[in-house]
Formats: C-alpha cells, structure tokens, sequence
C-alpha cells in the first residue's frame, strides 16, 4: 500500500491521545508502548532499520520497563481505566473525533469525490530503492558518523550518564 | 505539509498538552514527556532518511540519550516523594501553599 505510512502515523496520534488523556499511569505505559512500536515500525517504513530497532532497544526495552516498575511501586489499589471516569473518556473521545476530521479533512484536498481515490500527495513516501543492493543503509553510517565526527559529544553524553546514576542516587538517598 | 509531518506533530502537541494538565497522578506528566521525546525522535530520524541526509541521525540519538538522563532523574524524583507522602498524587505538594 502506499498510503501505509499515512495510516501508521493516524495509529500514533491515537495511541498518543490513549495516554495523554490521563487514565492511571500503568494504562498510560501500555498506550506509550503500543504508541512506540507504531513509531518504530514507522521509521521502518522510511528505511530507517538502525534506528527503528534502537529505538525499541533502548526506549522500549530500558525506559519502559523502569516506568513499569516505578508505576508498580507509586500506584493506588484500584486504578482507572480509560471507560472508568467521564474525565479520561472525554478527552480520549475528543482525541480522536480531531484526528478523524484531520483525516477527512486530508482527503478532501485533492478535489475526489470517492474516499479510496484521495492519496496524491503521499506518493513521495513510497520508497524507490533504486540504489543498487543497499548494503550501506544511510541510517547506520550516520550513527556510525556519531563515532568520527561526533568524538567530543560521545565523551560529554557518557559523562552525562555516568553523573546521572550519581545524581539518581543522591535524590533517591532522601533524608 | 506532508499528512505524515502534520500527524508526528500533531502527536507532539497532545502530549505536550498531557504533560500540562495534572489530574491526580505525577508519572501520568512524566509519561507525556516521554511520548514528547519519542515523537521528535521519529520526527528527526524521518527526516534523515527522506532528506537523504544520514548525517542528521546523530540528533535522535543524542536526544534519546539526554531523555534517558531526564526519565531516570525524574522517576528519582517521583520516588522520593512516594517514600515522603504514599503515593505520588499532586494534591500532596503543597509545601508552598499556594
């Protein structure tokens, strides 16, 4: 299809409006995974391979799971769902009455009265692989280019993370 | 506009918007900064890969690694006031009474 891209990124506004309408955080981290394998497979879509699988790696696989555990820690009895509470299901319904009149409002603009036929302009996303085997994906060689380019960066972000623990720890410390 | 472009920031704007309004929880906000990190980081790495532009992708990595830093220390945070008050409810930060 080429018009998936169009669709994947209506699923991620969805997902985005599943946790920005606020239900108890433990549904809020099932909607920012869901909303994140989405994305992921978005960038897949753009030939994005390294990125896409990095970003499952460490958003997915390490942010996630300490928001799961620390919810798991600061959470009440009973939580509240999406249909639970007028507050969270309006918000989610508002969410996503906007995104369906974004999506009309996208097919109305290119003069075709049939709903099927309205995807002119997103034609650019369709991939031309036209260069040759692809043996060097452009995403690897940029993060590659991270390494050569970016030496002095690398050094201040690891130094970053390695005082962040200290600073974890300093906060978590208490008294 | 790409339709594609319009919804990743439309995606971003709903999240800064979560990330605005308390309702009860404090991690509920700290979620929405996450959903803001992840949409301009799918934002940068489509750029890059349709720009033909593959130096960009330095910045999706680099924000990831800054927002890494930033969950850790505010999960630190709501960890602390979780061991102060029981839970992490908003109405309980009232040390400045206002």
């Amino acid at each position: 299809m080429a018009y998936i891209l169009f669709t994947l990124s209506v699923l991620l506004v969805m997902g985005f409006v599943g946790f920005s309408s606020k239900p108890s955080p433990i549904y809020g981290g099932l909607a920012l995974t869901v909303s994140g394998v989405v994305g992921c497979v978005i960038v897949l879509n753009c030939g994005g391979g390294y990125m896409g699988l990095m970003m499952f790696l460490v958003y997915l696989g390490g942010m996630m799971v300490v928001f799961g555990y620390t919810t798991a820690m600061a959470i009440e009895e009973y939580p509240e769902t999406w249909g639970s509470g007028l507050e969270v299901l309006g918000g989610l319904l508002v969410g996503l009455m906007m995104e369906v009149m974004l999506v009309l409002w996208v097919l109305s603009l290119n003069e075709a009265v049939v709903v099927v036929v309205g995807f002119s302009d997103t034609g650019d996303w369709v991939i031309f692989e036209g260069e040759g085997s692809g043996l060097i994906r452009g995403d690897s060689i940029g993060a590659g280019a991270l390494y050569d380019y970016g030496r002095w960066l690398v050094v201040v972000a690891g130094w970053t993370l390695f005082v962040g623990v200290y600073v974890v720890i300093e906060i978590v410390r208490g008294n | 506009m790409t339709p594609t472009y319009m919804n990743i920031m439309l995606a971003f704007t709903i999240s800064l918007l979560g990330m605005l309004t308390y309702r009860s929880h404090l991690v509920a906000s700290l979620l929405c900064l996450e959903g803001m990190m992840m949409s301009l980081f799918i934002m940068t790495t489509l750029i890059a890969s349709n720009m033909h532009f593959p130096l960009i992708n330095i910045m999706p990595i680099i924000l990831l690694v800054f927002a890494a830093c930033e969950t850790a220390v505010g999960l630190a945070l709501l960890i602390s006031i979780s061991n102060t008050y029981g839970l992490d409810y908003v109405h309980n930060l009232n040390l400045l009474q206002c």
